[in-house]
């Protein structure tokens, strides 16, 4: 047993509860401006203490914004984005690490290196991708003289197209390509006994056998803890759905209907309406995140297996 | 829901077979553009009416919510080949679109599609403004502005000012006498307004932005702004912002001139006309205010302001029958029925001679709350434009606008000395035009 | 760190790894090769054309003392919004770690931050902060001008590295406390044994042994604020007052997508690159070498 010093303990309780104001407070200044009237809001200074307008505020973001059918838009990218990796992720971090072959490195760097550079800064030239993802093949048969071939032989001009403006598909595939869950996959397969190989080897069992047998069991909380790192990511992407999605009505989300709630663009500074949609845009993944965080810290100690 | 369609697509080309081609579906075409809130629902209700008035073409108006945000998305889906046929671009993306070869002109369109339309109708500061150098209208004038200055004449009466300031000295005047009357902020001032306060000064003082009058003769241009009355002017601005007479109203602040204005908190804004039925729908309660034309310096007279705004361009790489949609959608603006609702419901100025005179002949300007609008088309047609009133045609120009916010943010906030920091933003803005340039090596103006 | 243990055959690895690889090569690839491509041309905006200048682009940008001081600013930014945010989490966890009565709450309110989009906390911060409302406005009202990121750069930037280190607690704070579980529970045992006073314990016996998760949160703290910056800025400042918030990814999305010089804003966009490459590597040599001697 570890002796208890109560100084030392009061000491913690401090800290810890310093801690907690420093994270709550905007939290709960948002939730404060969030349930002020408009002349509320304006004064100077601000009250700490909620008032009582919070439903009125909440429904006029919530109708201002459209935030129901893009709460919906947000959960459906959401989720195909995280169902997406994690299933890409293991196949591809399990083929990096339990097969041997010559390319596995390369593969590995070539799948790393993407997280080196953000979507911010390379994003004229994946929105000619998302008008047109089948672009890079197309080029290659140009170049390999296919089409050409096809051409003079069949008289068919072959043109590849495939739109993902204006689509979920176009709002998820883009972030599935990068190397968060596969690094983490990567990550946690190398800790996994050469042993356990070895005996599933002995049994006869194939790869995908003891992929789907003993892999996939064993990091039930890995996946977890990917899970939530991607729920919580993709439901908090924002420059991505404001270039490929014209049509917001339809394929909206809210993070980008949020700015649209910030003032100067309408004239009266009601901010209180703003933080009302703060409010219920960050709800969900912050449900997610609250619900999911045993696992996600378990799911991150890759070593205690 | 499959079979609805097959039903459908059966019963259409029945009808197609039976009746003329003219009964199938509508040819739909998009329009992109950079207003959002109230304006935006003005431009939804707009294109509702254009698809309710006629069964060949439909119409899809899609907002981008600024400018900016639509001149970037427009060009994106340019590259991509996913263009709309039409789209709204403000002044400052004008010279790079007249490059690019992008677009069809408007004149060449219409034409084209059978539609008569007397172009000298236009107020020609506007149509030079849009005009290649020859004189082609090259985009469909659409939403017209230009910069004026707002008044809360309660506060004038105040300080027993009789009418309304005319100059930059009675500005002056009136705005110490509130100052000493208690008013915290006179003047509203937004250091991100270049447009009314550097462009349109310049221009209202025939003064020059660039050389090779402010870049219309060739794309060697330099600008000039270190070097005109824009100099004594920022130095006037900085004496009184410093004296607490010119107050910083921004988005940065967390509220703009505008609404300062309009809340009472300020009592002189400058911005655009088309502010005009906001600030009427806005202003609380029992506050006067009345609209006037730019105030000068003493002794200058007064040459044409420039037009603000934006204008539609029709893109390439769109079908023919589409064209003839866009053409249709074009001819049925130009109606002058169209015209007045439309400068009716928004603060935006008509575009035409006989449209204006139209609706002044009917009253339109004689009363609230759209008496004052009137005085936009006086400054607009002040005088003929002259070499540097005609418009500003560089390359890159939003680039530039930002060195010259810039610049007169140093200079207030950080005591830059206005002449070094106007010669370092003018370094700044023709390295950019030299940039530019050299990327359209061999293009021509015309 | 090399298996022994591996299947061998030679069409199934491919499958398996052909989802990915291909996402990747469509949609990170081959966009990015066409970046690099402008960086060695002047390209046109509308796309009518460009022209081959070598590396006339890189030389502009770095005889550019702007893009000098945005690169310092970029250091800054990241040295200082990672110091915070680490340390405050480190603390926290270490508390966190001793596992007194009640500590789960604070430990499900820690993590808090995490969930939250990097524009929404823009938003807020922005609110928090502002000069006029919310509630530095009252600090104003006593002492005039004290406070106002409006006009004053500095006063800019601190907002928003402040609002970045925030934004980063949450998820520091998980790493540092998954690392700190890790710690078998007998050293800390011996450690009392050895009558060592529970303050010296964390400082002598947790931080060395948390060392390899502290230095992993370094870079990714510092990668993040390079990349993740974006969402911030923009909401907050847009990079002004006079560019005094513009740190190197703002200034490539703005010069590139705002003002139109995608060649500019490529040669950019590639130095940046070399740089998280280079920190990243770093990273990446410490990661294995952990996992090869423990």
């Amino acid at each position: 047993m570890i002796e208890r010093s109560s100084f030392f303990d009061f000491v913690t309780y401090a800290v810890m509860a310093l801690g907690l104001v420093i994270i709550i407070t905007p939290f709960w200044i948002v939730l404060v401006a969030a349930s002020l009237s408009l002349p509320e809001v304006a004064r100077v200074p601000l009250t700490l203490w909620p008032s009582s307008h919070l439903m009125e505020n909440l429904s006029a973001a919530w109708s201002r914004a459209d935030l129901g059918p893009k709460l919906l838009n947000t959960l459906v990218v959401a989720g195909g984005v995280t169902i997406g990796k994690i299933t890409i992720a293991a196949l591809s971090a399990f083929s990096i690490v339990f097969f041997n072959y010559r390319a596995r490195m390369l593969c590995f760097w070539l799948i790393f290196l993407t997280l080196m550079l953000p979507l911010e800064v390379r994003i004229v030239p994946t929105y000619s991708i998302a008008a047109n993802a089948l672009l890079p093949f197309q080029a290659l048969l140009d170049a390999t003289g296919i089409t050409s071939l096809v051409e003079t032989i069949a008289g068919i001009r072959i043109e590849l197209n495939w739109n993902l403006l204006n689509s979920y598909t176009g709002l998820i595939l883009p972030l599935i390509a990068t190397a968060t869950g596969t690094f983490l996959y990567r990550q946690f397969f190398m800790t996994i006994p050469d042993e356990l190989v070895e005996a599933s080897k002995m049994d006869g069992s194939g790869p995908m056998r003891f992929f789907f047998e003993v892999l996939i069991p064993l990091s039930r909380t890995n996946m977890l803890a990917l899970a939530t790192i991607m729920f919580v990511s993709s439901w908090n992407q924002y420059l991505w759905p404001l270039l490929v999605t014209t049509d917001r009505p339809n394929y909206g989300t809210v993070v980008m209907e949020l700015k649209a709630l910030i003032p100067a663009q309408n004239g009266t500074p009601d901010w209180n309406v703003t933080m009302a949609g703060a409010l219920l845009v960050m709800l969900p993944p912050l449900l997610v995140v609250a619900f999911m965080q045993r696992w996600f810290v378990r799911g991150l100690i890759t070593k205690d297996k | 829901m499959k079979r609805n369609w097959l039903l459908s697509t059966l019963t259409a080309s029945m009808l197609a077979l039976t009746a003329s081609s003219s009964l199938a579906a509508p040819v739909k075409f998009e329009f992109w553009y950079g207003l959002s809130g109230d304006l935006s629902e003005r431009i939804q209700d707009m294109c509702k009416a254009f698809n309710a008035s006629q069964q060949d073409y439909e119409i899809v108006c899609v907002s981008q919510e600024t400018y900016e945000n639509n001149l970037q998305n427009t060009i994106a889906a340019f590259r991509a080949k996913k263009q709309p046929a039409v789209t709204q671009i403000s002044d400052g993306g004008t010279l790079d679109l007249m490059l690019s070869g992008a677009y069809l002109p408007v004149r060449e369109l219409m034409e084209k599609n059978g539609y008569q339309i007397d172009w000298n109708n236009y107020f020609s500061g506007i149509a030079s403004y849009y005009s290649s150098p020859k004189g082609e209208l090259l985009s469909m004038p659409f939403n017209s502005s230009t910069a004026m200055i707002y008044y809360n004449t309660d506060a004038l009466k105040a300080v027993g000012f009789e009418g309304l300031p005319k100059t930059w000295s009675e500005v002056e005047k009136v705005a110490r006498d509130m100052k000493a009357k208690g008013y915290d902020c006179p003047v509203a001032f937004d250091p991100t307004g270049v447009w009314q306060w550097f462009e349109q000064f310049s221009a209202i003082h025939n003064q020059p932005i660039a050389t090779k009058g402010n870049g219309y003769e060739g794309l060697d241009a330099e600008v000039t702004f270190n070097k005109t009355k824009f100099v004594d002017q920022l130095t006037w601005i900085k004496k009184m912002y410093d004296e607490g007479l010119f107050v910083n109203k921004s988005k940065a602040v967390g509220e703009t001139a505008n609404d300062a204005f309009v809340n009472g908190k300020c009592q002189i804004t400058s911005s655009s006309i088309a502010d005009h039925g906001t600030f009427g729908k806005q202003a609380i309660k029992d506050m006067h205010w009345e609209v006037a034309m730019l105030p000068m310096l003493d002794g200058f007279p007064r040459t044409n302001s420039l037009v603000g705004g934006a204008s539609l361009w029709t893109l390439r790489g769109k079908s023919e029958e589409e064209y003839k949609g866009v053409a249709a959608f074009f001819n049925f603006l130009a109606q002058p029925d169209q015209a007045e609702w439309w400068s009716t419901v928004t603060g935006y100025i008509p575009v035409t001679n006989t449209g204006f005179q139209a609706m002044k002949a009917k009253g339109f300007y004689d009363n609230a709350p759209y008496k004052g609008r009137e005085l936009a088309i006086e400054s607009l047609t002040a005088t003929p434009p002259t070499e540097y009133t005609r418009g500003v045609r560089l390359g890159n120009f939003n680039a530039i606008r930002k060195e010259i916010g810039d610049a007169m943010q140093a200079v207030l906030f950080n005591d830059k000395p206005v002449q070094q920091a106007l010669d370092d933003a003018a370094a700044r803005s023709n390295e950019i035009l030299r940039r530019f340039e050299k990327t359209y090596k061999g293009a021509s103006l015309n | 760190m090399e298996r022994r243990a591996h299947y061998r055959n030679r069409v199934l690895p491919w499958l398996l790894i052909a989802p990915q690889l291909i996402l990747v090569l469509v949609f990170f690839y081959w966009p990015t090769s066409q970046a690099l491509y402008w960086a060695f041309t002047l390209e046109q905006a509308w796309g009518g054309g460009n022209e081959w200048v070598g590396f006339d682009n890189f030389m502009g940008v770095f005889g550019d003392g702007r893009y000098w001081s945005t690169v310092g600013r970029s250091a800054v930014y990241a040295a200082a919004a990672t110091g915070i945010s680490m340390g405050i989490a480190l603390v926290l966890a270490l508390f966190v770690d001793r596992g007194l009565k009640g500590t789960k709450i604070f430990q499900s309110v820690f993590i808090w931050p995490y969930a939250l989009a990097a524009p929404v906390v823009g938003v807020a911060f922005r609110f928090i902060f502002s000069p006029q409302a919310g509630m530095i406005g009252s600090l104003n009202r006593i002492w005039p001008g004290i406070w106002d990121p409006a006009t004053n750069g500095l006063h800019a930037l601190i907002m928003v590295i402040i609002s970045h280190a925030w934004l980063s607690i949450g998820y520091n704070f998980v790493f540092f406390l998954a690392a700190l579980q890790m710690i078998p529970r007998s050293i800390a045992e011996a450690g009392a044994m050895d009558g060592a006073r529970p303050a010296r314990r964390m400082l002598d016996l947790q931080l060395p042994l948390i060392a390899p998760t502290t230095f992993f949160l370094l870079i990714m703290n510092i990668i993040s604020t390079f990349t993740d910056s974006f969402g911030l800025i923009d909401t907050m400042t847009e990079g002004g007052p006079i560019g005094s918030t513009e740190v190197m990814v703002y200034k490539i999305y703005y010069d590139g997508f705002k003002s139109l010089d995608y060649s500019g804003a490529a040669a950019q966009s590639i130095v940046l690159m070399l740089i998280v490459i280079t920190l990243t590597f770093v990273q990446f040599k410490w990661v294995e070498r952990r996992i090869h001697y423990t």
